[in-house]
């Protein structure tokens, strides 16, 4: 099936549609997508414009659970064909107890990203399969790859990172792109097995838990960005993060710790700390809480829970962290707070980094003194934004490689908090 | 008679400082230390806070490039919080009136539109107005206790970039005045001051020489940010990474394997009503002295050290000079050239003379074509002609390395011999790489045609490029002068062009119009690469 829809500048269309039963005629409709058919377009009215060639930069495999999950990140990747076109295969495995079948869907999407620009087109295929073939990921994936080009796995939800049928695929892979902060539980073993299969492989891992904090990290930077106040980037003393949750007692496990413990895990890598000893729960009693009311109303107020506590050591001393939940009407796991606090000398400095909308705030204090106040403009980022920056990222990031490195460290091998 | 020597702000000013200029040995003082937490951030270092004095801020540039520069900047969080702009013009505005008119030009002249709302209000908040005389001595007094409040308000910390975007003949007068209210003093504690200053910068070497020496008795040459935008645009930058990031073509950049360069600017468009600006310039200056010869250094230059401004702006001046040692002959080595009246693009246009503030009888070139030679190692006997020109049939902006024929030609029996390669870089419009080579048709015969190997930017990365100004201004806010344009490279490229005018300015009066709009030029530009056997490639 063939399209002339008219073309909106930016906007992906559809160009070309088929149904396969099998890997064999998938690869059979792709060959008919870009030979035999004369696709034509129609620009501003104009008919005759002739579609250019596929282009590709990369592979993308995304393998997804439920149907509407699979629809939303075809959508997303399709809303990127501009800037990175990809074949993009979208596996969605249903009902694997029951009998092996297979259905696929190709189609090809165009785009001209800008006036004037020369249209750029990219294939999706969608397959569903059940019972055994599902269970099968790199068997479908690995004869729909375009060769020599780098593989990327996009999991959304919770990858089975110890199953076979995830490592065969993820061997086939270059990139592998999660989002932690919607890991069940605290999500923090399902962190260590990543960093793991990271340590362990030529995987490059992107985690937009980790990526969304990028204007987090530049707030947090910006503090050191004052000669006065880079001196005391190697006297941290304690690392403070809290985060939000609707639990009203806090118990570990009940909510997403995977955004507080990267902030940590990046200024440990990034500052050269090790990990002394890793999460633990604050003993003791917390705070009596409060009604579930005041929570409804938007009132930040601390959980029951007193949070986990680690430390780090810099080689000089110890610091101190703690990352403890309060009861927020933002999203669980979303990071409220950064506090930092170093000493030398004397001479003590307090950085505070909170969010607000769509704001960063950072506060510092040297001496008790407040010293700086900066805001940054933190636009919330679309699932298309995070993919494009996983993407872009380059094949290892060392930041990121050290991030996830140093949270899984934190986590430590015995942690049981989900 | 020599000149008496002028005390710049470089020069040593202490017994210590006087040992160590002697001695060659660098200061003593610690490397600072890194911000390790910027590592992998968009920015490797934020600016700092600091407020960006515009002068001549009601003009055309300003609207036009450094405004819309900044809001974008802004808009994409790339700037401080801490950040302003004290807008200076000889114009009664007010904060407010001002604002609607930097608004009104954003609305034109923004690379991304509809404007961002939210951004707007909070750029908005950040620009102020000066009403300013630049001869009005109190006035700049006035200024210097203005930029003090705002600092203390805003806590832009003493950190100031005075950006020049005014006429010319303006620059040493603004310069002067800001020396004598002291606003060029970096004391320990009281932030950085830094001047960028817009082309022309002179009009010829005379007058290059003494605005550097205007200018250098005030600022200190690492305070002082002469921009070319053209070294700002995204393939003149990736210029470099070609050549030096790339393993395959840097042993095939010398004389060894390329038998001659060719760099074209050309402008489809007139003087676009900035007749009096351009009777003044002309194509020597507005574009050969520094748009051209920039682009020829940075394709000749040998490798730097380091990608640092100096380092880099080093290899840059030794192309100049190399090209200065051995003096162009006006009268065999350069062409110039005026439009007369003719059809671009379907349109009719008037002749040069005919566009209104021209001088009827006007000797003003508006094309130059140059045949230079770079007596290095690297480059010896290898021609670079060079050519620009408006009213031309295109735009288009290329640099052409030709390579030379294959030293044996093994299919001279079987039909038409193939072309030698040919590497063009396209740095507008469709900025894009081209490499040409020889490819066997098929069938049964041996028959080889030229093909080309094309990469666009625009259909492998389809995302916005920063516009130049964006990049120079951030560089300037960061202090990195690589991208800028230091004395004395100044200085040599006005060395090389200023024999140039001055054999025309004493020669016979040229016989204008001597090229129609629409053509590539006077005829006898085609003759300077057709006495070596060569000719100008077809766009």
């Amino acid at each position: 099936m063939t399209s002339d829809a008219p073309i909106t500048i930016g906007e992906p269309v559809l160009r070309w549609s088929a149904r396969a039963r099998s890997i064999a005629e998938i690869e059979s409709e792709l060959a008919r997508i870009w030979s035999g058919q004369d696709l034509t377009a129609t620009v501003d009215g104009e008919p005759g414009r002739h579609v250019p060639a596929r282009t590709s930069v990369m592979n993308l495999v995304i393998v997804a659970r439920r149907p509407e999950l699979a629809e939303r990140c075809a959508a997303t990747m399709q809303a990127l064909t501009g800037r990175h076109p990809s074949r993009t295969i979208v596996i969605h495995s249903a009902d694997p107890d029951g009998p092996s079948w297979f259905d696929a869907r190709v189609e090809a999407h165009c785009i001209v990203p800008r006036e004037g620009a020369p249209e750029t087109c990219a294939e999706t295929i969608h397959v569903t399969c059940g019972g055994e073939a599902g269970h099968h990921l790199a068997a479908i994936a690995t004869p729909l790859i375009v060769h020599d080009l780098p593989v990327t796995v996009w999991w959304p939800g919770e990858p089975p990172l110890k199953s076979r049928s995830a490592r065969d695929l993820l061997d086939e892979a270059d990139r592998l792109v999660v989002d932690g902060s919607t890991w069940t539980g605290d999500g923090l073993t399902r962190l260590r097995e990543m960093a793991h299969l990271a340590e362990t492989t030529r995987l490059a891992v992107s985690d937009f838990a980790l990526v969304r904090q990028a204007r987090w990290r530049e707030a947090i930077a910006s503090v050191f960005d004052d000669p006065d106040f880079l001196p005391y980037l190697r006297s941290l003393r304690r690392i403070a993060v809290t985060y939000s949750t609707h639990d009203e007692m806090g118990a570990p496990g009940s909510t997403n710790m995977v955004k507080p413990t990267y902030h940590v895990g990046w200024l440990a890598s990034r500052l050269g700390m090790s990990v002394a000893k890793p999460l633990a729960p604050v003993t003791g009693h917390g705070h009596a809480p409060a009604p579930a009311r005041a929570a409804r109303s938007g009132a930040v107020r601390p959980a029951m829970s007193r949070g986990v506590a680690a430390t780090l050591s810099d080689g000089r001393g110890e610091v101190a962290v703690v990352v403890r939940p309060v009861i927020s009407p933002t999203p669980p796991g979303t990071t409220l707070r950064v506090e930092l606090l170093a000493e030398r000398r004397g001479s003590e400095l307090r950085a505070d980094v909170t969010a607000e909308a769509e704001t960063v705030h950072v506060r510092v204090w040297q001496d008790g003194v407040e010293a700086m106040e900066r805001h940054f403009r933190a636009p919330r980022r679309t699932d298309v934004d995070l993919l494009a920056e996983a993407i872009e990222s380059g094949r290892l990031d060392p930041v990121a490689v050290g991030a996830l490195r140093s949270a899984a460290a934190l986590v430590g091998p015995h942690w049981s908090g989900s | 008679m020599a000149e008496p020597a002028v005390r710049t702000k470089d020069a040593p000013r202490t017994i210590r400082e006087l040992r160590l200029a002697r001695t060659g040995r660098r200061s003593s003082r610690a490397k600072p230390v890194e911000n390790v937490l910027r590592e992998g951030l968009r920015l490797a270092r934020m600016p700092d806070p600091s407020i960006l004095v515009l002068f001549g801020a009601t003009g055309d540039l300003a609207h036009r490039k450094v405004l819309p520069a900044l809001y974008h900047l802004w808009r994409t969080d790339l700037l401080p919080h801490e950040f302003q702009v004290l807008a200076i013009g000889r114009r009664p505005f007010d904060d407010e009136s001002f604002r609607a008119g930097i608004r009104a030009s954003l609305e034109m002249y923004s690379r991304i539109l509809p404007l961002d709302a939210m951004a707007w209000r909070s750029f908005e908040e950040r620009i102020s107005y000066q009403h300013l005389d630049f001869d009005d001595q109190s006035g700049f007094d006035a200024l210097a206790t203005r930029l003090d409040e705002i600092d203390h308000d805003r806590g832009t910390r003493g950190n100031r970039l005075f950006y020049l975007a005014t006429q010319p003949s303006q620059f040493a007068e603004i310069v002067g005045q800001l020396g004598r209210v002291g606003l060029d003093h970096e004391r320990l504690d009281s932030g950085w001051r830094r001047i960028v200053i817009e082309k022309p910068f002179g009009h010829d070497l005379d007058s290059a020489k003494r605005l550097n020496r205007e200018v250098g008795k005030v600022f200190r040459e690492s305070q002082v940010y002469r921009i070319d935008h053209y070294l700002g645009k995204e393939t003149v930058r990736n210029l470099l990474v070609f050549r030096f990031g790339n393993g395959i073509f840097e042993p095939l950049w010398n004389r060894r394997y390329v038998d001659h360069v060719q760099i074209t600017v050309a402008e489809s468009i007139g003087i676009e009503n900035r007749g009096a600006f351009y009777e003044q310039t002309g194509a020597s200056r507005d574009v050969l002295q520094n748009h051209l010869l920039q682009l020829v250094s940075l394709v000749a230059m040998e490798p730097p050290a380091t990608f640092e401004a100096n380092a880099l702006r080093d290899e840059k001046v030794k192309v100049l000079r190399a090209i200065s040692s051995n003096p162009l002959d006006p009268a065999t080595d350069a062409v110039r050239g005026q439009y007369g009246p003719g059809w671009v693009a379907a349109t009719q246009v008037p002749g040069y003379r005919g566009e209104t503030d021209v001088d009827p009888e006007s000797e003003t070139e508006t094309f130059v074509a140059a045949r230079l030679t770079i007596d290095d190692w690297r480059w010896s006997g290898v021609p670079f002609y060079v050519r620009t020109g408006k009213r031309l049939p295109k735009r288009a902006t290329e640099i052409a390395i030709q390579y030379r024929e294959v030293p044996h030609r093994l299919f001279k029996e079987e039909g038409v011999a193939p072309d030698a390669n040919l590497l063009a870089i396209r740095i507008q419009p469709d900025e894009g790489i081209m490499l040409r080579f020889g490819a066997k048709v098929p069938g049964l015969r041996l028959d080889v045609r030229a093909v080309t190997m094309d990469f666009t930017y625009g259909s492998a990365f389809n995302v916005d490029s920063p516009d130049a100004y964006e990049t120079l201004i951030l560089d300037a806010l960061q202090g990195d002068a690589s991208l800028f344009t230091r004395a004395d490279e100044v200085e040599e490229a006005w060395g090389i062009v200023d024999p140039i005018i001055d054999a025309w300015a004493d020669g016979p009066r040229p016989e204008f119009a001597n090229y129609d709009a629409g053509t590539w030029g006077p005829g006898a530009a085609d003759e300077l690469p057709a006495r070596d056997g060569r000719r100008w490639r077809r766009f």
